[in-house]
């Protein structure tokens, strides 16, 4: 019928991938199958070369300490493509460990420290450091969570489940305020962030699948990007929205 | 040290005597298992109780994070062939108050088998966070591991922690046997300090070359971080796996199963060792259990023949499965909690040869695991496979369910939030088998309607 395409790339998706971030795979062809776009999903793992012009969408989940350490030892000889991607208004949805590591540092459990791509300005310190609030150390931030986006008066709901605490720098907003629940780092109720096309958050739930609201919203702007003369946001107002 | 010893010994033999009278009068006076209540206090008398039974008994213990019920009920089965008295912790009671709760009450049959000259065999399923405990004040003279999946991580966090646990109890007792699932990766990290044989599937040739699933946990090889390649995988992470550079690939299998004929729901039939065999379960995951308890057996020198007629016995085992009647459907219970699990539900009505109704009852408590994110890891997608008629989408996350089977591409759902109205829907199903996939708490919500219906029995 037609051939429009979402080209989907998936960094490190065989290693980034707890806790359901996949589902946000899941929901964007949900939604893009309303709409007569065909998704075209990549895996680019370990050793793959990732290219800034391939993709329309670009999903970086969350992963355990020992996967994550895995890929940021990869990561280097992807960021300069990444950071193109990126700064070309690519669009892109980082969770948790995918959030972290475009950011400058990241630390774990275990203190060790390790540099992300850099490519956005936030930081991230591990479940002790002195830079949280007293009473916010030494556990674990698991539980629901609902925030509130203030610009365009979205809510958006989901499951939180992590050590690490990220502070944002210049140049980024938060995808949300905390409305309920710990957010980036329990204390500056800011949960999540937004750059450029980049949105990052810690939401497992998957935040697509629950926030069908926010799966439009990227996926009209990765369409636009791709073929700006079509109404994409006409044509996903005529769909219904998952959202609960 | 000889009055410590002795004080010990006092304390000890005291706690088994309040220990068994807890388990006596709560056997007698509650009628309802009681399995943890007496151990604990036991337990909390005298941590070294299970100690004075290490000479006493031979101790097997079953651990991993799937399939350790199912398992140790086989291989208590099997190694009842040795004509040794078997004990074991029949209900799922793998803590170590639950471990001593089992022991303590037998400690009568125990003396009397030591009275006869033999030595019975605990076979015990144990909690992967429990294993150093009981294998060291057991002396265990066998583990068995079934495997590691991604469980319930709010609960020991990855499942390099859990291997870890599992590890650091088997080192603690070098002189065990370590029977080992060959086709899990993570059981071949490191070396043992014990002897270990491995069991697995060589069903195909070694020739072909893929990756498992993107979205499959633990594939990273221990050396240079490298995706593992497989010549071909069975479920999850499991199969014949290798690295390109060859530094890294599956162990050789002692025990094998050399083919699979047929599976259905109700019934496996494949070969293990060239042997024909027929379980009475479905599910490539129960050849797996079965597998591991042939191994088992085989390490304890009984021979194949044994073997298989104490695992063809055609008494149902109570795996986390069960079947009963609501009208004239045949109700198929199944318990799900990660998408491991949920996945290899999927693999079994995809060999159900006939129609069948879906019913998924999903609850976010503590016991469920509160994450309901997992739920997108599996591949409700292939139930495109099966011959699924009509689904019931229920539990307290009913909304997070439904919105998965229809981004799976079922729009067609009934959604049910009241389980007190979930038997007369089923009743209305159009067909005759039906399957419900529950988690734990929304398992028991739904039994305690059918206990209600006088569907089922109250006990459980």
């Amino acid at each position: 019928m037609t051939a429009y395409k979402l080209r989907i790339a998936h960094l490190y998706g065989d290693l980034m991938n707890t806790y359901g971030d996949y589902g946000n795979v899941i929901a964007l062809t949900y939604y893009a199958k309303q709409i007569g776009v065909t998704v075209d999903y990549h895996l680019v793992s370990l050793h793959d070369t990732f290219k800034a012009d391939d993709y329309d969408f670009v999903l970086f989940g969350g992963g355990q300490d020992y996967e994550e350490s895995v890929t940021a030892k990869d990561l280097p000889g992807k960021s300069a493509e990444i950071k193109a991607y990126i700064e070309q208004g690519g669009s892109l949805l980082a969770v948790c460990g995918g959030f972290q590591l475009l950011g400058r540092t990241m630390e774990f459990a275990d203190g060790k420290v390790i540099n992300g791509i850099g490519v956005m300005s936030h930081h991230t310190v591990n479940l002790n450091s002195p830079e949280l609030k007293d009473g916010m150390r030494g556990k674990r931030l698991i539980g629901n969570i609902e925030i509130k986006n203030n610009e365009n008066g979205e809510t958006y709901h989901g499951f939180e489940n992590h050590q690490g605490r990220t502070f944002l720098g210049e140049g980024e907003k938060a995808l949300g305020h905390v409305i309920s629940g710990n957010g980036n780092n329990g204390d500056d109720q800011t949960e999540g962030v937004i750059y450029r096309q980049v949105y990052g958050t810690y939401f497992h739930g998957p935040i697509l699948t629950r926030n069908g609201n926010l799966a439009k919203r990227i996926l009209k702007n990765a369409l636009s990007k791709r073929y700006p003369e079509i109404d994409w946001q006409g044509k996903l107002a005529a769909i219904p929205t998952e959202s609960f | 040290m000889l009055v410590y010893n002795l004080f010990m010994t006092i304390r000890s033999k005291f706690a088994l005597f309040a220990g068994s009278t807890s388990y006596i009068l709560l056997h007698k006076i509650l009628h309802r298992g009681g399995t943890s209540l007496p151990g604990k206090i036991a337990y909390q008398l005298d941590p070294a109780i299970l100690k004075e039974f290490a000479n006493k008994i031979q101790t097997v213990i079953i651990t991993g994070t799937n399939g350790k019920t199912l398992t140790t009920a086989l291989c208590a089965r099997v190694l009842s062939q040795s004509g040794r008295l078997i004990i074991t912790n029949k209900s799922g009671s793998n803590m170590i108050q639950g471990i001593v709760a089992t022991i303590m009450a037998h400690a009568a049959q125990i003396r009397q088998a030591n009275r006869q000259g033999q030595k019975p065999i605990a076979v015990l399923e144990v909690d992967e966070a429990n294993v150093k405990a009981a294998a060291q004040s057991l002396q265990a003279s066998h583990f068995v591991l079934t495997n590691i999946f991604r469980d319930q991580m709010d609960r020991y966090g990855e499942i390099y922690t859990t291997y870890e646990k599992i590890t650091d109890g088997i080192n603690s007792s070098p002189k065990a046997e370590v029977i080992a699932n060959g086709d899990s990766p993570i059981f071949a990290r490191k070396p043992y300090p014990n002897p270990v044989v491995y069991f697995g599937f060589a069903d195909r040739p070694e020739t072909g070359d893929h990756r498992a699933p993107t979205n499959t946990d633990g594939i990273l090889a221990p050396t240079d971080d490298q995706v593992l390649h497989y010549h071909y995988l069975t479920y999850a992470n499991l199969g014949s796996y290798f690295t390109p550079d060859k530094s890294f690939k599956r162990p050789d299998l002692k025990y094998a199963v050399t083919k699979v004929d047929s599976l259905t729901p109700a019934k496996s039939d494949f070969e293990i060792d060239q042997h024909a065999f027929t379980l009475p379960l479905g599910g490539l995951y129960n050849i797996y259990n079965a597998l591991a308890a042939y191994a088992l057996g085989r390490e304890f020198g009984l021979c194949a023949d044994q073997i298989f007629a104490a695992l063809n016995e055609d008494s149902r085992i109570f795996g986390r499965q069960e079947q009963l009647h609501i009208g004239d459907h045949l109700v198929t219970i199944v318990l799900i909690k990660n998408p491991v699990g949920a996945n290899s539900v999927i693999d079994m009505m995809i060999s159900d040869p006939q129609p069948f109704s879906l019913v998924t009852l999903l609850n976010a408590n503590y016991a469920d695991g509160i994450d309901t994110s997992w739920i997108f890891d599996a591949e409700f997608e292939r139930l495109h496979e099966t011959k699924l008629a009509k689904i019931i989408v229920g539990g307290q996350r009913y909304q997070d369910f439904s919105v998965r089977l229809k981004m799976a591409g079922f729009p067609d759902q009934i959604v049910e939030q009241d389980f007190g109205k979930l038997i007369d829907r089923i009743k209305a199903l159009p067909t005759k088998n039906a399957y419900v996939a529950a988690t734990y708490t929304s398992m028991l919500m739904f039994r305690a309607e059918l206990t209600k219906a006088g569907l089922a029995k109250g006990s459980f």
